[in-house]
């Protein structure tokens, strides 16, 4: 973006950045300017003119409204001059005149100086103190903040008015408020009250925030709108940390033909309100519609596909299957067979990985050749799965009895199935590479049903940015982030408006807040206080969260997952384990022997650094583990302790009893 | 030379703006926060904003997704 420039505001010069908008440069700079068509949360409309101003550029003046204007190099704007005064006195004594009794418009026309507004009465004059003034609002929020398009005008000049399709009620519109909440003059009442929450003003005031942040900031930030989670393909790509290979590698240069533009261009209904939630006006579900399909049962009929997520694209990368049309394909057939496209997608690649290594061969996968890439075999594998019969039954048994059958009967090495595995508790692992962030690897390993990233995301915070660099940082974030992560599911509340759009000043936080996001946060606060009526902070939130995630825990270790060797990561997820996978990333392995380590890796056999690296790797590891215990109140073994119970007050004879002979 | 993130280390050349050195971290994406020496740096001022030798920036990334 170019320098700022220099422009005459009333004579005085003033500095702006280029194409910004006037009128809030006018209104920050305290120039009194009247506006009604206007919303801060909306795009301007420029339909009111009560906003204009005087510019002159190029020796040439004329009245604008400053609301739809932009900032010039070289012009110069008069606030008050003679015309522009007289300008908004005649629309706002027109405005007097015909709803005499709308306290918004008897404000506008007290600014403006209108005493008299008697020439414009007549016929059209509307008594009604909460008449529709014609300012557009309402249309325009409910296209631009939930992307319906139920409001409109209809009739010409005194008959214009707003309405819906028909004069009729649309038994379309969703009920969101948003009308309402940007109405100037109360035309438009909320009378419903579903639920009877303790405050709807409150959620509803709330609510509307994340509306305005997502018609204004998500074009700029993740276009959830457009293209859902999918942006994240592109952004792990660029940073290493897309599955490719089975977690080989952390970027492929095919991977741009699945990046989310493809996918917005070529498939991706547009412009549409949510499918996943009505009315929600992030709409990130997105769907590719009269998607021809090549396989299958379905083979050759035209359906709607809904996706891809992020970890959808994600698995694709995770088989080398960088191709828009096989994420579709494969995407429509998991949706159908009611298959989890992370624990199919993370199982194949592990497949694919040991056909290439020759641990299977085609006698065991029926013929197929598996090889990273093989988009019409995987298609099958998973058509074999849904028909109960071949290979695919083995792969729907998910990585782990994998690993268990082939050591027993094809004499597989365990220890190198064990490293390239990835699954945790039985799960497999979801689509992000954790190699370089021991928090990470943490926050996989330690979450509660299996690796889900959904207790905790730290690579950012975490490798790049390295925010939490002591072993107590990183044991704070996995003490923090679960809980708050495990309170939207408790609440039954959705993560994405937390952090997948962010208020324009999150920058004004230190980094450690910021990564909370604390106005949205206080948003979720205020969504559970104007329900229940209880006000809420971050340590009764983590109280909350806390009681259900240590009886998660508890469950987990009576079933015979919740102790310490469960939460232990394949070396896949740590570090490189075959040569080809060091040598793809030497600079930075050899970097890291030098700089952490202290060995000169000149001259050492590849083996011998990955081993010297692991070493390293593992015991980072175990200390982030033992931290992250004594932070959450758990024992070395990791079950929580009775003293942790108490304070939580779940210390209930029938939950203590089950962990009392594990305590150290 | 420049630190960045406390940890990175990149040769520092004579001109060279913070969009540069996004530019040599790799860095693209579209929720970050800059500062140079402990000071805030605008999005639109990254094009300009001279990063001098020596300095320490925090190129914060927040997290989003999943
Ligand atoms: S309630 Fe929502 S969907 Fe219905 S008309 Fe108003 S803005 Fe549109
Ligand atoms: S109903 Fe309210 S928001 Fe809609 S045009 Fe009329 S005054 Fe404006
Ligand atoms: S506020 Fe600018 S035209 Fe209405």
């Amino acid at each position: 973006m170019a320098q700022k420039i220099q422009i005459l505001v009333d004579g005085r010069t003033v500095e702006a950045a280029p194409g910004a908008p006037l009128l809030e440069l006018l209104q920050s700079r305290g120039c009194e300017i009247p506006t009604l068509c206007h919303h801060p949360d909306l795009a301007p409309a420029g339909s009111c003119r009560l906003c204009v101003v005087e510019i002159e550029a190029r020796g040439k003046r004329r009245l604008v409204a400053s609301c739809t204007a932009k900032v010039r190099d070289g012009m110069s704007v008069s606030t008050a001059s003679e015309p522009v005064l007289a300008h908004r006195r005649r629309i706002a004594a027109m405005h007097l005149g015909r709803w005499p009794r709308v306290p918004v418009i008897q404000e506008i026309a007290r600014r403006c100086g209108v005493v008299d507004a008697s020439a414009y009465r007549g016929t059209m004059t509307d008594e009604n103190p909460r008449a529709c003034v014609l300012c557009t609002r309402c249309v325009r929020a409910c296209e631009e903040f939930v992307q319906q398009r139920i409001l409109d005008f209809a009739g010409r000049g005194a008959r214009r008015h707003m309405t819906m399709a028909y004069g009729d009620v649309d038994p379309h519109c969703i009920g969101c408020t948003s009308c309402a909440y940007v109405c100037p003059t109360g035309a438009i009442q909320v009378v419903d009250d579903l639920n009877h929450p303790h405050d709807p003003v409150m959620i509803r005031d709330h609510g509307m925030k994340v509306n305005a942040e997502m018609a204004r900031l998500d074009p700029q930030q993740c276009r959830m709108r457009q293209v859902g989670t999918a942006n994240i393909i592109d952004v792990m790509d660029q940073y290493d940390l897309l599955p490719c290979h089975n977690f080989k590698f952390g970027s492929h240069p095919d991977a741009k033909k699945i990046y989310s533009a493809v996918f917005r261009d070529q498939y991706l209904t547009q412009g549409e309100d949510d499918g996943c939630w009505k009315g929600c006006s992030m709409a990130c579900a997105k769907a590719a519609e009269d998607f021809e399909l090549k396989t299958g049962p379905y083979a050759g009929r035209k359906v709607l596909v809904d996706g891809p997520e992020y970890e959808n694209a994600g698995a694709c990368a995770n088989m080398g299957c960088f191709d828009p049309w096989f994420a579709l394909e494969w995407n429509f057939y998991c949706d159908t067979y009611g298959v989890d496209t992370i624990s199919f997608g993370t199982c194949m690649a592990f497949v694919m990985e040991a056909f290439e290594a020759g641990v299977i061969t085609e006698a065991q996968t029926g013929g197929k050749k598996l090889r990273f890439g093989a988009m019409l075999e995987t298609l099958e594998c998973l058509h074999e799965m849904a028909r109960g019969e071949g290979f695919g039954v083995d792969v729907g048994q998910g990585i782990r009895w994998l690993k268990e059958k082939w050591v027993r009967e094809y004499g597989a090495d365990p220890a190198f199935l064990q490293d390239i595995g990835m699954e945790v508790k039985g799960l497999e692992v979801s689509e992000y590479v954790a190699k370089e962030s021991v928090a990470q690897q943490a926050g996989y390993s330690m979450a509660v049903k299996g690796p889900q990233h959904d207790e905790a995301w730290l690579i950012f915070m975490d490798m790049v940015n390295n925010q939490i660099p002591s072993f107590e940082d990183k044991a704070e974030a996995l003490y923090y982030f679960p809980l708050w992560r495990t309170w939207f599911g408790l609440m039954g509340l959705c993560k994405l408006l937390w952090n997948d759009v962010v208020p324009v000043d999150n920058k004004t936080y230190p980094p450690q807040q910021a990564a909370k996001v604390p106005d949205h946060v206080r948003n979720y606060f205020k969504f559970f206080e104007g329900m229940t009526g209880i006000p809420l902070d971050d340590e009764k939130m983590l109280a909350q969260s806390a009681r259900v995630h240590n009886l998660q825990r508890i469950m987990s270790y009576r079933c015979g997952r919740g102790t310490r060797e469960h939460d232990l990561p394949p070396y896949r997820m740590m570090g490189p384990v075959t040569a080809e996978e060091y040598e793809s990333r030497a600079e930075r392995y050899d970097k890291q022997l030098r700089e952490i380590l202290g060995v000169d890796p000149a001259g050492k056999p590849v083996e011998e650094k990955i081993r010297l690296l692991r070493a390293h790797r593992e015991a980072q590891y175990v200390r982030v583990l033992e931290t992250a215990y004594e932070r959450r109140g758990w024992t070395r073994n990791g079950v929580p302790r009775i003293s942790r119970l108490k304070e939580l007050g779940i210390d209930l004879p029938e939950i203590t009893a089950i962990v009392r002979d594990a305590q150290d | 030379m420049l630190t960045i993130n406390d940890r990175d280390r990149i040769e520092w050349r004579p001109g060279m703006t913070v969009r540069d050195v996004l530019d040599a971290m790799g860095y693209t994406y579209a929720l970050i926060t800059v500062t140079v020496d402990g000071e805030l740096v605008e999005e639109d001022d990254y094009d300009h904003r001279a990063v001098p030798d020596g300095a320490a920036l925090n190129v914060f990334h927040l997290a989003h997704g999943g």
